[in-house]
């Protein structure tokens, strides 16, 4: 939560339209690549005049130095398709590089026309892999990337990944090729353990950012805390809340004390409260913490107990506060001397009450980010319309995550919401009742809202009052937020409700639709309605084939298209395959499938300027 | 288990009671073959509202292969399609009433709802410390931390489950539960319908009984279970996490036959059954 690009949803990557390294790119890059550059006539616009009167390297130098400037891949996605030297001077500025789907390109490609890159940003399985759709070892391996740009980019600064295969091996390379790296961020990843990390720590001398954020991460049993080097670090942030592993407190201890820059620091639950405390005494510096467990151990408390409120009064800048991953309740207050300083508060771990949640948050007046379990009920959430008048971001999680369970949020909290934080931009809800009254009145009091997700755990829910679908509400969101981006639809939905998203969503870059719709209409409708869609994730909705071919003047601009449990067949995969060449389709099966059977069970298709992907498992199809 | 299945399949078509009133769907492409083919689940004499039907949908992943068969113009007439309770999602637009859902809790869908793993064990991990000792979820994950391999508990831990007397075998995400009396619940909700059907056949009773009992051999049948040496073993002994990351099938049998099957001394702690 820290990171607000990581954190937020995807969609803040790409903020404006961007169609990084299209196709029409490719071709220029084929283009380019056979050319020489002293071939004014080739030019297809103005700059052909002027590189008539001016020799071509003094109009590359003087391109160059404006174009560094350029940090929007928007931006610069659009510079580089004016012309040939445009294209060639971009590519030798660009710095950052942002590559939403690893099997889009290869890695060649990336090297062969980006010469200077200091940072990536490498985006693997699609989101639905989380929720157990897709099995394991599909793809999306680090390795052939981190040895291309060994060779390729000595001077690489950062790495950014999100649901990509890691192994140690990839970090020790990385760690090996890289001297002057600075920040290995890993979103959401998996493949690799404490060894890895340890030899990071050790060998990348001016590490300025460890983040290891909701990734997998094995416990090999290593102490990497104490594999950072003697003195000094460069270390602003460090975040391992997700490595289920012990650390050696006295270790970390020692290396927060020798980390003057360090502002960020994420805790594991394995850390306790005085140990916490300790910390902190030794960090007020911190602005970004996250707690660890927020509990004791097992001990018998000690007959002296450390003054935690005090602890956390002497951080004065925290803004940001995270983890509470084993709460002992009664030792909430502590927070209470931070909270009229925070922005972002993360209760997503604790399984808070109305009672204890309501003296905490009645503080937390500058609050913009916050996320929470629904324990805190809609009560809580009353209290949060009450307070958080800046609110921007919101995120109720199910403390009880099956469909039959009570669901203590509702419609209430959600129109609570929607009158007392009019600023909301996105809002992530999970709850068992909703009513589109709710859902409407949310559309007219937050016209900023740029993501709306709403889940409404019971398949198939109406609305509970009024037995009616939700098409109403999900209608009034498309209609009444123009600026949203991303969208997620939940409960009883018919095609209608699909027809409204296809009219309104005008703007919409991420669907997902669940146990939705009717009929065919419905994604043709989206697929014809929304001319800016470029990630759409479908689960067990009956869209089928005539559904999939309205699509086809779509997909080459999209990023993916993902289609689980809906009844398509792989005879018309199969056309849409073979009708679009530079389109790769895959279907995901599971271990014990027929190859001879008609059915898709997950489609999974996307873009590529390289063609299908060399490392496809068993259960994988390419058609 | 397929010839088996071939074999059976017609006689496990006839049970299905002509009289009752079952879920029929409308569709376009349906042959009579097909209609025969499709097994279909519903309260007895219940609502035969469509979108009631949408409820019983005890789906494992498997499920969904059959569903989708089922529309294919060019259907296979020998598949699993036994497995397959019909959902309601790919009726085409001939729908017109919608009623308010009734919940009969239809066992758990793979990925719904969509909350990552690591947020679906806080129930049985964070709200625990309150004033306990150590809790037993934290004790399982430190003694699992010395494991090279990712842990089970984060990816869909689907096994096979066969039941006597059941020719079809079903499978279970292991990873949706948290203890043996959620995983017994949904064994029966499971296998009640296709064990009364089966027993229908067998000219015995045809109604719904609860399957009960399945963990303290009080019952007529008894859960078990194929470990990752081999051996058969009674469910419930060990703790619930080192079950899931040592099971590798599940077998509910009748209760007389373990008695008999039972060995001692042997090196393991737990019980054996060896068949």
């Amino acid at each position: 939560m820290t990171q607000d690009r990581t954190e937020m949803s995807e969609d803040d990557d790409d903020n404006s339209q961007s169609p990084p390294l299209d196709l029409r790119s490719a071709a220029i890059a084929d283009h380019c690549s056979s050319s020489s550059s002293s071939t004014p006539n080739k030019s297809r616009n103005c700059m052909a005049l002027n590189s008539q009167t001016f020799p071509d390297h003094v109009l590359e130098n003087v391109l160059e130095n404006v174009l560094q400037f350029l940090d929007s891949r928007c931006d610069r996605n659009a510079a580089s398709l004016v012309c040939k030297s445009w294209w060639r001077v971009e590519a030798l500025t660009r710095s950052e590089v942002f590559i939403g789907n690893c099997y889009a390109l290869s890695p060649t490609r990336l090297t062969q026309r980006f010469k200077r890159v200091k940072s990536l940003l490498l985006k693997g399985k699609p989101r639905f892999a989380d929720f157990n759709l897709m099995p394991p070892d599909w793809g999306a391996n680090f390795a052939p990337w981190v040895s291309t740009m060994a060779k390729a980019y000595p001077w690489l600064e950062k790495v950014d990944l999100k649901r990509m295969f890691v192994t140690d091996d990839d970090l020790a390379l990385l760690a090996d090729s890289f001297p002057g790296f600075k920040e290995l961020i890993l979103v959401c990843c998996e493949g690799f353990g404490t060894s890895g990390i340890a030899i990071v720590a050790n060998k990348c001398r001016k590490l300025k950012v460890l983040d290891l954020i909701e990734s997998e991460v094995t416990d090999d049993e290593v102490d990497w805390i104490s594999c950072f080097p003697e003195g000094v670090t460069s270390l602003e942030s460090l975040a391992f809340d997700c490595v289920e592993a012990p650390i050696n407190f006295e270790a970390l201890e020692g290396l927060v004390g020798r980390s003057p820059f360090l502002k960020k620091l994420r805790l594991n639950r394995l850390v306790s409260l005085e140990e916490l405390h300790r910390l902190l005494l030794g960090a007020p510096q911190l602005t970004s913490l996250g707690t660890g467990s927020f509990s004791h151990d097992n001990a018998p408390q000690s007959e002296q107990e450390p003054d935690y409120a005090a602890a956390f009064r002497a951080c004065k800048s925290v803004v940001c506060l995270s983890g509470f991953r084993d709460l002992m309740p009664e030792y909430l207050p502590s927070i209470l001397p931070v909270c009229s300083n925070l922005t972002s508060l993360n209760f997503s771990y604790a399984n808070i009450s109305p009672d204890m949640f309501k003296p905490i948050i009645h503080n937390c007046h500058r609050l913009q980010v916050f996320w929470a379990l629904d324990s805190i009920c809609d009560e809580g959430l009353q209290a949060v319309a009450a307070t958080c008048k800046e609110l921007r971001e919101l995120r109720i999680f199910p403390f009880d995550p099956r469909e039959e369970s009570e669901g203590p949020v509702s419609e209430l909290g959600l129109q609570a919401i929607s009158e007392g934080c009019r600023n909301l931009e996105s809002i992530l809800y999970f709850c068992q009742r909703m009513t589109n009254a709710a859902v409407i009145a949310m559309s007219e009091n937050c016209p900023e809202l740029t993501v709306f997700r709403l889940c409404i755990m019971g398949r198939h829910r109406p609305d509970h009052v009024t037995g009616k679908p939700m098409d109403e509400g999900f209608g009034a969101i498309v209609k009444n937020c123009k600026k949203l981006t991303r969208l997620a639809i939940s409960g009883l939905l018919t095609d209608q409700a699909f027809r409204y998203m296809g009219e309104h969503g005008k703007l919409i870059r991420t669907l997902s639709v669940a146990f939705a719709g009717d009929s065919d209409m419905a994604l043709r409708h989206v697929l014809e309605g929304c001319p800016r869609l470029q990630k759409l994730e479908i689960r067990d909705s009956p869209f089928g084939d005539v559904a999939l071919r309205c699509g086809m003047h779509r997909y080459y601009n999209m990023r993916f298209v993902w289609m689980s449990a809906c009844p398509l067949s792989k005879g018309c995969c199969k056309d849409v395959a073979r009708a679009m060449p530079n389109l790769v389709v895959e279907v995901i099966g599971s271990d014990d499938d027929d190859d001879n059977r008609d059915y898709v069970e997950t489609l999974y298709m996307y873009r590529s300027l390289d063609g299908p992907r060399n490392d496809v498992p068993k259960f994988v199809t390419i058609l | 288990m397929d010839p088996r299945n071939r074999e059976i399949c017609p006689k496990l078509l006839d049970l299905i009671p002509q009289g009752r009133k079952w879920y029929q769907e409308e569709k376009i492409n349906n042959t009579d073959q097909e209609k025969k083919l499709e097994l279909r689940l519903g309260p007895p004499g219940g609502d035969e509202d469509q979108s009631t039907m949408k409820k019983i949908n005890i789906e494992t992943r498997n499920n969904m292969k059959q569903q989708q068969q089922q529309q294919n113009i060019k259907k296979e007439s020998e598949d699993k399609s036994f497995h397959c309770f019909n959902g309601n999602h790919f009726s085409p637009s001939n729908k017109t009433t919608y009623v308010p859902q009734k919940r009969t809790a239809p066992g758990p869908v793979v990925g719904w709802p969509p909350v990552r793993s690591f947020r679906k064990n806080l129930a049985s991990t964070s709200s625990s410390k309150l004033g306990n000792e150590s809790s037993h979820g934290d004790q399982i994950n430190k003694s699992d931390g010395g494991e090279k391999q990712v842990e089970p508990k984060k990816e869909g831990m689907f096994v096979k489950i066969n039941m006597d007397s059941v020719p079809i075998g079903r499978k279970v995400d292991l990873n949706a539960y948290n203890s043996y009396e959620q995983l017994s619940f949904a064994v029966d909700k499971l296998f009640r319908g296709l064990l009364a059907a089966q027993r229908d056949i067998s000219g015995g009773e045809g109604e719904e009984k609860p399957i009960i009992g399945l963990l303290d051999g009080k019952g007529e049948f008894t859960l078990t279970y194929e470990d990752n040496e081999g051996d058969k073993m009674l469910v419930g002994d060990v703790p619930w996490q080192m079950f899931v990351s040592s099971v590798k099938r599940l077998r509910v049998i009748k209760s007389s036959e373990i008695s008999s099957s039972l060995t001692f001394g042997c090196s393991k702690q737990e019980k054996k059954i060896r068949h």
